[in-house]
């Protein structure tokens, strides 16, 4: 079966975003930047697919040509080749649908496999739309993914526990946190993926008009917590949380 | 010996000092009566919590009139039981001197008291964009005064050296209750001997480290962190031999063997990188200034078959999980069994020699047991556990595990090596120090030990007799 998984570039998240000054966006400039942990997880379902049912695996990404770096630790972890939409600036989730779909139509896949969201702006968005876009089955927020034939079983993880659906391909899946644990990229797998072709497309050349539809105004920092106070007694602690905090 | 408390002394301190400063509640008593040793039983008399050098000077003193011994504590994660009070002691805690000062950062120093927790003091400094490069898996635990105090090493001696070298000032009580400036926050000063030299791993034997100024450096740049696979302790070294040369400067170079993952899975739940069995894992962390450069070294080590497999942490994340793996290992050793712990420094051209002979110590005082075997193998120094078997009781092990010591110390001696790489001299190695101090510099010892603790009021019974 051939796979086409998606990667974002976001921030690691183990570092603390900083809002530019005149807040039209965060601080990227020289923060270290990973595979989108969600998109990592759909990597290593693809790679675990393919390695039960054989088949191919690409990998997609949309961002500057920096986003070569997270295309490439996809293809150090064991897929097969690449594809890069060239796009500086945001893209907002429907653009990106709309590239990804682009990208479906001359590849033909027989699953996309996304992230079920991207940790920098939360959107969880461009899955649903995609299969929207595509008239193709979707099955989001995905725990556990099987293969049998054409017909794709998927537990989800929805409010109040679990539901279990499966369609025939082609569709769309997307990976929640506990579909798998994603694999290291081995040192030969890295050695390996410097050498496997990435495309590189514009979103002209995939006839992709990518002007945002959403508009972000303004990005401010959320308000500096106060100090805690410590109170001596319950009597103070009741006195203020009704006097001063307004609580009771 | 057993220390027997004037009339009154508990009393005198109550009196002395604030009401929190003094308790001999059991529960404190047998906490901050010992380290991560688990040899001996605490039992100290008392624990005193002081806030100040002026009420460590004046604790001293009264201890010093009283003849009371006095066991200097820090965040008590020594493993050779330096902080361990067994005998009656006075506990002398600096839990509560953890006050920084603002990093200094054109003379890129800090001043800190001893209590200050060694991760603070890098979360203190890291605002500044430097550090102090002392660094190891208890640094959440330990204090600036117990690193100083043991000379502490850990994980980036291969890279920064020992804490010794990035101490600049420090102000010491001495026995007597007398506080001491030693060299204040001078990066040159050349006027005699250097006393604060003295104190540095003297392990609370010569004088109750109260503040220091730290030397720092700036953070060192992106780091990359690498795993290999290799079969045995002769492959770590001449992977070792390679990296030496390698295109990038190495941060850590450490190693443990497939045991000691065995112990962290059972503890930890963390999974190796790799999905087969391997002997031994190198972790090296290196800060690389040209990627290609590192990139063409790696291929070149899985090209001459170097490792049998390896990995690249791709995000910090993975980074950390890394580096988990080798950071567990201690405190898995010791949630899942008990081990014997020693702590050996060769020189690393030597290394491959002594694993050889190890081996047949091994064969010949542990045929059957269980050995976890890890270090900072660039350092040349291994920690070597010996895992007591659950069908053996403490007893016997511990004769046992004394006896082959005099056979581990005599092979390290043959070697040229220390019997105590960085985790100190304590109770614990006490009977071996001699296999790596002569007669005559153990006779010097003493004699300093002497001149600076007459009554032998601080921390005795550690390191030597008198």
């Amino acid at each position: 079966m051939k796979i086409l998984v998606t990667v974002k570039r976001v921030m690691d998240y183990n570092v603390k975003p900083k809002v530019k000054p005149d807040g039209s966006g965060v601080v990227t400039d020289g923060v270290n930047m990973i595979v989108n942990p969600f998109d990592e997880i759909a990597v290593e379902e693809s790679l675990k697919l393919k390695e039960k049912n054989g088949g191919e695996v690409v990998v997609l990404s949309i961002g500057t040509k920096d986003t070569t770096t997270q295309i490439r630790a996809a293809l150090a972890m064991g897929a097969d080749r690449g594809i890069l939409v060239l796009a500086d600036g945001s893209v907002d989730p429907d653009a990106a649908a709309r590239l990804i779909k682009a990208v479906y139509e001359q590849e033909k896949p027989d699953l996309v496999v996304l992230g079920k969201q991207a940790i920098d702006d939360d959107s969880s968005q461009a899955g649903q739309l995609l299969a929207e876009y595509l008239g193709l089955p979707q099955a989001t927020f995905a725990s556990k993914v099987d293969v049998a034939g054409k017909t794709v079983t998927v537990t989800r993880e929805v409010d109040g526990g679990l539901e279990t659906i499966s369609f025939d391909m082609p569709g769309v899946v997307t990976a929640d946190l506990r579909l798998n644990t994603p694999r290291y990229a081995s040192l030969p797998g890295i050695m390996k993926a410097k050498k496997k072709e990435v495309k590189e497309f514009t979103p002209a050349a995939l006839g992709v008009d990518i002007a945002p539809k959403v508009k972000v105004l303004k990005l401010e920092e959320p308000k500096a917590r106060q100090a805690g106070q410590k109170v001596p007694d319950v009597a103070t602690l009741v006195g203020k949380l009704r006097n001063e905090a307004k609580a009771l | 010996m057993e220390t027997r408390l004037p009339a009154n002394f508990i009393l005198r301190l109550r009196e002395e000092f604030p009401g929190d400063v003094i308790t001999t509640e059991p529960s404190e008593l047998a906490e901050y009566g010992r380290d991560w040793t688990r040899v001996f039983l605490p039992a100290p008399s008392v624990v005193a919590f002081p806030r100040t050098t002026e009420q460590v000077s004046r604790l001293l003193r009264i201890c010093s009139q009283a003849r009371v011994p006095v066991v200097p504590s820090g965040g008590r994660t020594g493993l050779a039981a330096g902080a361990v009070a067994a005998h009656g002691e006075v506990v002398l805690s600096t839990q509560r001197m953890n006050r920084m000062e603002p990093v200094d950062t054109l003379g890129m120093t800090v001043r800190v008291q001893a209590g200050a927790v060694t991760e603070a003091v890098h979360h203190h400094c890291a605002q500044a964009g430097l550090t102090w490069p002392v660094d190891f898996a208890s640094k959440g635990s330990s204090h600036v005064g117990g690193n100083i105090a043991t000379n502490a090493g850990g994980v980036r001696v291969i890279r920064y050296g020992l804490t010794r070298q990035w101490v600049l000032g420090l102000q010491v009580v001495t026995a007597s209750g007398d506080v001491l400036e030693l060299n204040g926050a001078l990066e040159k000063n050349n006027t005699g001997l250097d006393l604060r030299q003295l104190f540095i791993g003297s392990e609370g034997t010569l004088g109750v480290i109260a503040e220091a100024t730290l030397k720092l450096c700036r953070l060192p740049g992106k780091a990359d962190v690498l795993m290999f696979a290799v079969p045995d302790v002769a492959a770590v070294l001449r992977l070792f031999r390679a990296a030496r040369t390698g295109p990038f400067t190495i941060n850590a170079y450490e190693f443990f063997t497939d045991r000691c993952l065995a112990r962290v899975r059972r503890h930890r739940n963390l999974a190796s990188p790799f999905s087969a069995a391997t002997g031994c894992h190198v972790l090296m962390e290196v800060e690389a200034a040209d990627p290609d450069a590192l990139a063409a070294w790696l291929m070149k080590v899985m090209e001459e078959g170097l490792a049998t497999d390896g990995t690249m942490a791709q995000s910090s994340q993975q980074a950390s999980t890394l580096w988990a793996l080798r950071e567990a290992i201690s405190e898995s050793l010791s949630a899942t069994g008990m081990p014997h712990k020693n702590d050996v420094a060769l020189p690393i051209a030597g290394l491959e020699a002594f694993c050889v002979e190890l081996e047949q110590v091994f064969q010949h005082r542990y045929p059957g047991f269980e050995i976890a075997l890890f270090g900072h193998i660039g350092d040349g120094n291994l920690h070597i556990n010996i895992m007591k078997p659950d069908d053996l009781d403490k007893g016997p092990f511990l004769v046992r595990t004394r006896e082959a010591d005099h056979e581990l110390f005599a092979l390290v001696q043959k070697h040229r090596g220390s019997i105590s790489a960085e985790h100190g001299i304590g109770l614990l190695k006490k009977p071996y120090l001699h296999y790596s101090r002569t007669h005559d510099e153990l006779a010097l010892q003493r004699a300093v030990k002497m001149a600076l603790d007459p009554l032998n009021i601080l921390n005795p019974g550690k390191v030597l007799d008198v």
